[in-house]
Order: structure tokens, then sequence, then C-alpha cells
């Protein structure tokens, strides 16, 4: 077992069969629909979600793991002597990250846990787990994890193409995105998150087709003609424009690695459906 | 009746003959349009430049033909509207300067100042065209000029000047091919014409106008009618969504600096531009105003020495003002600070520094008036600390950093332009332009650093680049021609980046769209190998008419066709006045059918005069 101990939360969105391989651990958020309230992507699978989310009237609702949810975990891993690097979505997003800190803080000052804020969410800091979770199982120390972490952060390129901004604007998770709203036009605004965790808007084209082509060259212009690994999150049921934005980058770039996730349901919340996110490294 | 010399009174009713004179031409004049559909009231346009800039000269009597000569100058280029206007506003302009100073004007200095006016607008043009109203106020000074060395008469210098202008108008087919083909002579230059029958028909004590002379002349006087069209005042910037918060240290130009420099008497013109540009170096917000011997200059600087030395160079210094809007920032902050300790400094602009005096808006924006008025950076400074708490004077520094005004027609197409952040949406197009006051009083009423002017028409380009000069800060137009260009251009424009990577996106999105247009035809005409009748309807693909019918839907489908012959991607129609809902659903399924990949938009704009505007974007 490594000594170093991979800890997230649901909205990292990653694939169960890696989590469990790579023995990463993951605390969920809760999603609730009326009174009726579902653990993320354990109680509530996502196409599940989905079909569910088109039937419901009202909007469902979101919340954050409490404190003691994560000290429970952190316990576990402590009392097995492992240190814990703890990744959590965008603090700016929702208050998953400060639930963390604050059940580290309730350790006493021996214990080694190290409590990130990705300023990023879904498998845009998902790969970032899953990056550092290798690279604790072949030995690294709890420095090295961190320090892997932060520069996988700065190097992933990510771009969030959403159906309507509607959803982020009714769960305020909208950000500098916002000057957008209330366009009469039907304008796709491609959209990415800063280094400070805000959504944050890097172009707008009219139609979806012009969207795929400017993420693509949004990623040429980054990336030069550089191999690279390509994660797509994509929402079941509503995936066509995933397909096809999956095919033109693999058509244009050296693709060396590629991984499709399902986005949860505590993103797909306040994402909605038809939002896919692309999540770019050098390979 | 020999005259040999006119005064200032005498000169102004002699504008107010042409003036009127051009008032009861207005209908004919637009029936000139060069254009088998209403484009461009040129008459209409001519006829409010010039009772914008009478209405100024009425304000302002004066018995010195240079000074009536100067206020009329100084109406008509607020007040220039439309192409003409505009071009009029720069002839008087060039001619008011000829007569400056002159307490009467006799043939010789008459032609003079018509030579002067057509240098003038010559260059305020950038691409001037022959056979229209440039080529009938240059011939017509050139006859001037000749006739001023043989007579001394005024009525009968003016009558040659008349019969050449007359002459020329009737060449201008020969001149500019779409006028021959379409059988008329330039609008225009017809409209100069009128204005000067009005002028010899008063040197001659004849009527300006044979009937209803009387209420022509009370119109012509009247105030202007686009006063009530104004834009509102500037709001405080407090009620500014996008405003900027201000960090003291951000203040990169600290030096708030208002004077002015007393030219000496016949010295050497004032190098506005090299002066210009020396200030950039080290600043921004400059205005440079020239007034006969003065200049006004207004600056934020980083080196006020420098400003001072230049200025030095061209004359005495009055009316100093200087004030460090750093020292005021950290001045207005500290109460605030003081009284909520632990906190951070306000967040809502309240404790803003109020910066420079603003030029009111109006014809008082150009400072003509500020030499002998109170200096603003004085009651700004008591301002600040008497009353620290009060409401915020707009900022330079913690304004948005961009404004946009379009020019728009059609309700519709004006809540699709606010849909995509315009800031002030003029209403104005086909007829009716907006002059470079409006625009003027537009770019002033934002809480902005720089503004983006999208005039959406080429009859507006020219009183847009007016208003940009005349404005207090950055202006940029960027060339839009029609109604969807603007709106692609505002599509790529992102608040967040520096202004040449906005004009540059923006530029390439509005070249990048198709635009057609239909509309029905006014009068019988054959165009573009096409025979069209009156009534019929055409499509218009950028300058050609590329399709006649006798429905707008057909004319619609037939320039549909022509428009995606190259492919696109995303077709927008807008439908305006006279469109059925049924016609545009026609379209659509016809879209969808013959062209299945194309993502198609209908939008109800409620353009007049046009049932269909159609965007293809490739």
């Amino acid at each position: 077992m490594a000594s170093v101990a991979l800890v997230t939360d649901s909205t990292a969105d990653i694939p169960r069969e890696l989590r469990d391989r790579l023995g990463i651990s993951m605390v969920p958020l809760k999603v609730m629909f009326g009174s009726e309230t579902y653990l993320d992507n354990i109680e509530l699978q996502p196409d599940e979600f989905y079909q569910k989310l088109t039937r419901s009237q009202a909007l469902p609702t979101t919340s954050q793991p409490s404190p003691a949810d994560f000290y429970d975990v952190f316990k576990k891993l402590t009392d097995e002597g492992r240190s814990v690097v703890s990744v959590h979505l965008s603090g700016a997003f929702s208050g998953t990250y400060q639930s963390a800190v604050i059940a580290k803080s309730m350790f006493e000052d021996g214990a080694d846990i190290t409590v990130i804020d990705s300023c990023s969410a879904s498998y845009g800091y998902g790969h970032i787990v899953v990056a550092a979770a290798e690279l604790a199982a072949r030995g690294a120390a709890a420095e090295e994890v961190v320090a892997e972490v932060h520069r996988l952060r700065r190097a992933m390129r990510l771009y969030v193409l959403v159906d309507t901004l509607e959803y982020l604007q009714k769960g305020g998770r909208i950000g500098k995105a916002a000057a957008l709203v209330g366009s009469l036009l039907n304008i796709k605004p491609i959209l990415t998150i800063d280094d400070g965790g805000v959504i944050t808007s890097v172009d707008k084209v009219r139609g979806q087709k012009r969207a795929m082509a400017r993420i693509a060259e949004l990623l040429e212009a980054n990336l030069g003609s550089r191999p690279i690994n390509l994660m797509i999150a994509l929402t079941p049921g509503f995936d066509e424009t995933a397909k096809e934005l999956s095919a033109l980058l693999k058509q244009r770039f050296d693709v060396r690695s590629y991984l499709e996730t399902a986005i949860g349901p505590v993103v797909g919340t306040h994402a909605g459906p038809g939002t896919v996110g692309v999540f770019v490294t050098p390979a | 009746m020999s005259r040999r010399s006119l005064n200032g009174k005498e000169w102004t009713a002699m504008v107010l003959a042409g003036a009127a004179r051009l008032s009861a031409n207005e209908s004919r004049i637009n029936a000139l349009n060069v254009f088998p559909v209403p484009d461009g009231d040129t008459g209409t346009n001519m006829n409010l430049t010039m009772t914008a800039g009478v209405a100024e000269l009425n304000h302002k009597p004066s018995d010195e033909v240079g000074r009536a000569a100067e206020a009329l100058s100084k109406g008509l280029l607020m007040g220039a509207r439309g192409n003409s206007g505009v071009i009029l506003s720069q002839l008087f302009r060039g001619f008011a300067r000829a007569a400056q100073g002159e307490r009467e004007m006799n043939a010789t200095q008459f032609a003079n100042a018509l030579q002067q006016g057509v240098d003038t607008a010559y260059k305020a043009v950038v691409k001037p065209v022959e056979g229209t109203i440039l080529t009938v106020a240059r011939e017509a000074a050139r006859q001037a000029a000749t006739s001023a060395r043989r007579t001394a008469d005024l009525t009968e210098f003016m009558r040659e000047v008349l019969a050449k202008a007359s002459e020329t108008l009737n060449r201008t087919p020969e001149m500019l091919p779409v006028l021959k083909q379409v059988g008329v002579v330039d609008s225009g230059g017809q409209g100069l014409v009128c204005l000067y029958e009005g002028f010899l028909a008063y040197l001659t004590g004849m009527p300006a106008v044979d009937t209803a002379g009387e209420t022509m002349f009370a119109a012509a006087a009247a105030p202007a009618p686009q006063a009530s069209r104004a834009v509102p005042a500037p709001k405080p910037s407090a009620g500014s969504a996008a405003q900027a918060k201000l960090e003291t240290e951000s203040i990169d130009f600290p030096y708030d600096m208002e004077f002015f420099i007393q030219r000496a008497p016949a010295s050497a013109p004032f190098p506005e531009k090299s002066f210009r540009q020396a200030l950039e170096r080290d600043g921004d917000s400059i205005i440079l105003i020239e007034d006969g011997d003065i200049v006004k200059v207004h600056v934020h600087s980083r080196r006020p020495g420098d400003v001072l030395n230049y200025a030095l160079a061209h004359g005495e210094l009055t009316h100093l003002h200087i004030l460090n809007m750093r020292e005021q920032h950290r001045e207005l902050l500290r109460p605030a600070a003081a009284a909520a300790p632990g906190t951070a400094a306000p967040q809502d602009g309240t404790a803003a520094a109020p910066v420079a005096p603003k030029p009111p808006e109006g014809a008082e924006a150009l400072g003509l008036e500020a030499a002998s008025g109170i200096p603003a950076g004085e009651y700004e400074l008591a301002g600040v600390t008497a009353s620290p708490e009060s409401e915020p004077n707009p900022d330079a520094h913690e304004m948005a950093a961009y404004g946009v005004v379009a020019v728009s027609v059609g309700e519709g197409n004006a809540e699709l332009f606010r849909s995509l952040g315009v800031d002030v949406v003029l209403s104005g197009g086909q007829s009716m332009n907006p002059s470079t006051e409006d625009l003027l009083g537009a770019i002033h009423s934002l809480s902005a650093q720089s503004v983006l002017v999208l005039p959406n028409n080429p009859n507006i380009l020219l009183a847009a680049k007016q208003a940009a000069e005349l404005a207090d800060r950055p202006v940029t137009v960027l060339p839009t021609r029609t109604i969807p260009q603007g709106m692609a251009a505002m599509l790529a424009f992102q608040e967040e980046d520096s202004e040449s990577a906005n004009v540059e996106r923006m530029t390439k999105a509005f070249e990048r769209v198709l635009t057609g247009s239909v509309t029905q035809a006014v009068r019988d005409t054959q165009m573009d190998g096409l025979d069209i009748r009156a009534g019929q309807y055409i499509g218009i693909l950028d300058k050609t008419i590329v399709a006649a019918a006798d429905s707008a839907e057909e004319a619609g489908f037939r320039l549909l066709e022509r428009m995606l012959s190259g492919g696109g991607e995303i077709v927008t129609i807008l439908t305006g006045e006279g469109a059925a809902e049924e016609q545009a659903e026609r379209l659509e399924a016809w879209l969808g059918e013959r062209y299945p990949d194309a993502e198609v938009e209908t939008h109800e704009g409620g353009q007049p005069l046009y049932p269909f505007l159609f965007a293809v974007e490739p």
C-alpha cells in the first residue's frame, strides 16, 4: 500500500473502476430532488440523474459533505499511518473544500494531511487526482504528490460547452460569464475555469459546429502540434456534441490517451444537460 | 442693386434665405436618391444639419461676419448628419476659418472663404468621390475666385457662382456612373445649389421661397429638432453596473492638468498633432480644443513638468489647474477606512475620486466658452474637500473599460443589440440619421474610458468619425455597414480584452458576414442587368441587386440562394415591417429543406422599409 493516500469528492467525476483500482477515496456531495436526498455518484448515477432531471419540475439542489464526512475518511487513512492528499472542487463553486479544511483542523498537529483547492471542476481535476494517485502508487512522497497536483493544474487546458447558460446562472455558478446571459441570439459561449477557480468565457460563437471548431483552434494555438492526453466529460443521453467533438479533436491532434467520463449529478445540476467538458494535457 | 460687402447681420440673413430654400426643397432632394430604394435621405439630412447651424446662428447673432460664420460652423458641426450633412459642415467650417476676425466680407473674401471650405471638406472625406456635392462646391469656389477678380458686385458674383454650381450639378451624371444609370443628378450637389439659390435670392431682394416662404423661414429659425432626441446626460457612475473598482496605485497617469495656452497673435498655426503625440507619451484623456488664440488643454499625465514645458513653447499658460488624483483618492478612502477599522475599502465606488472636470454636453463640450468661464478645476476641488461623501462624479479611472454605441433601426434590432452588450442604441438608419451631436451625446453619456461605435450604415460613418474626433475620450469607429455586420462585431466583443485585440477580432468577424436585404423598388429602373418595376421586391446582396420578384418572400428565396451559393453555416433572418409571420416561417422551412446543415435563426427586427434582412456567416 502506498504511503500517500488520495482523497477527493464526487464532483471529480472519476469513473468508479479507476477510482477503485487506484484506491482513491471519494467523499460524495448530495443531490436533493424535493425531499429526496441522494449521495452523488453513489446512490444516484449519471444516466439515472439526467432522466430524472428532464422529468422533474423543479431543479434539484446540491449540498457539500460535512466536515464529519471528511473526518471519518481522514481518520481511517491516518490511522493506517498514511499521508493524505485531499484535492477538491473549486472553492468558488462549493464549500466542499472548506469542509475538508475544517476536518483537517480537527486532527492533532501530527497528522499529515494536505487539503488542496483544485480551482477546477469535474475531470478537470479528476484527471489530476488520478495522475497523483498513480505517482503515489509508484512510491512518491507526499511533497512530490502535492507538487505534481499543482504542476498538472497549470498544465491543464479545459474548455466547457454548455447547451444553455441557464443552469449555471440559476445555480449561481456563472462567474464572469454572467455578461453573456440574456443574449437573444443563439450564442454558444466557450467557457473555462480560470486560475481562481471561477467560470469565465474565452470566446463566444454562434452555432454548435463553430463552437467545436473554435475549441480545436484554441487548443492548437495553445499546444501547437504536441501530442496530447484527451479527456472528455459528457452528459449521458445528451452526448451528440461530445461524440462529434472527440472525433474532431482525434482527427486534428496526436491523441496519446483518451478517456470518456460522465458528468455526475452534482456537476450536472449546475451545468445542465448537454454540457461537454474538454480536458487536455500535453502528453 | 449693387452690394459690395456684407456685414454680420446681412450675411446671416443671406444664410437664412439659403436654409429656407434648402428646407423648401427637402423632399425634392430626397427624391433624387441614386438607388431605386429609399437609400439615405440626403434632403432631410442636409436640412436638419442646416437647421442646427441656423439655430446656433440665431442664438448668437453678431454684426461681424467672422463671428456669425463661426456660430453657424459650430451649429453645423454639432448637427451634422448623413454624409452630405457632414460635408456641408466642413464646407462652412473652412468658410468660418477664412472669415475669422472679419467684420464685413467682400467678393474676394467670399471667394477665399468658399475655397477654404472646399479644402477643408476634401481633407475631411477619406475617399472623395467626384460627381458629388464636393465637385459642385469645388467648381463653384473656382468660379468665385475668377468672378471676384472681375466684379466687386456681390449680386453679380453670386449669380456667376450659382450658374457654375448648377452647370456642374448637371454634369454630375457624367462623372458618377450610378447617377447616369438612374438618370438623376447628385442629391447632395442639388442641396448645395439650393443653398446658393437662397443666397442669390437674398442678394437680389427676391423671396428665397416662392410660396410659404415665411413659414419655411420660421421653421429654419426654430430650435434644432434633434435637441429633443439627445441622449440623457451622463449619469453618476455609481449606477453603472460595469464599474471597475479602483486601487489608488492603479491610477497610471496621476496628474490631472487643465490649462489654456494663450497664443501670440499671428503666430504659426498650432501643431495640434505633434503636440498631442508629445502628451500621449506619458498621458491619456487628452483633449485639445483650439479656439482662436486660445488652446484649451486637458490631460492626465505622469510627467506634469514635461507637459508644461511642451506647452510653454507655444505661448503663455493661463488658468492652470493641476491635481494629483492619487492624493485625492487616498484622501477619500481615509475617512471611510477610519470609520470601519479592519474592513476593506468600500467596493461600491462611493469613495471614488472625482477627476477631470467634465466638459458639459452640447455646444459647451467644445470648450469654446471656457476661456471666460469659471475654471472648472476649482469647484471640482471644493467639491472634494467639502463633501467627500457626496455622489461621485464620473471618474475616468473607475469607469468601465469600454462602452459601446450602436446605431440601429427597429425595436427588435435594438433589443438584439442591447442583449449583445451594446450600452446605447441610437435610432437611425436609412432615414433620420443621427447627427454628430447625437452620437457625441451617446458617447459622453457612458461611464466608460473608451468607446466603440458601430454605425451599421455607410451614411452614418462620417458623422460617427466626426463625433469620435470631438469626443473627450478615445473613440474607435468600426466601419460596419449593416445591422447584421454590427451584430457579428458585437458577438466577437470581449470586455476583458485589450482594445486592439477587440478591434481586430470584431473587424474580422463583421467582414465575414454576408448581408442581404429585401425591399421594395420605388421606381422603374434597370440595374445590375435586371429590369425592375416600381413596387416590385428586390433582393440586394451587399450593394448589388441580385433578385427582383413580385413578393418579398420570392425575392427572399432567390436572394438567400445567392447568399448560400458559397456555403454558410449560420443564417439569421431579421423580419421588418411588412413581413408576415408565415412568410418568415416559409423561408425557414425552405432553408431547412434546401440547406439542412445551416443553423437558422429568426428574430423580429422591426426595421421599416426592409421586410427581411438576412445575415449569412460562413
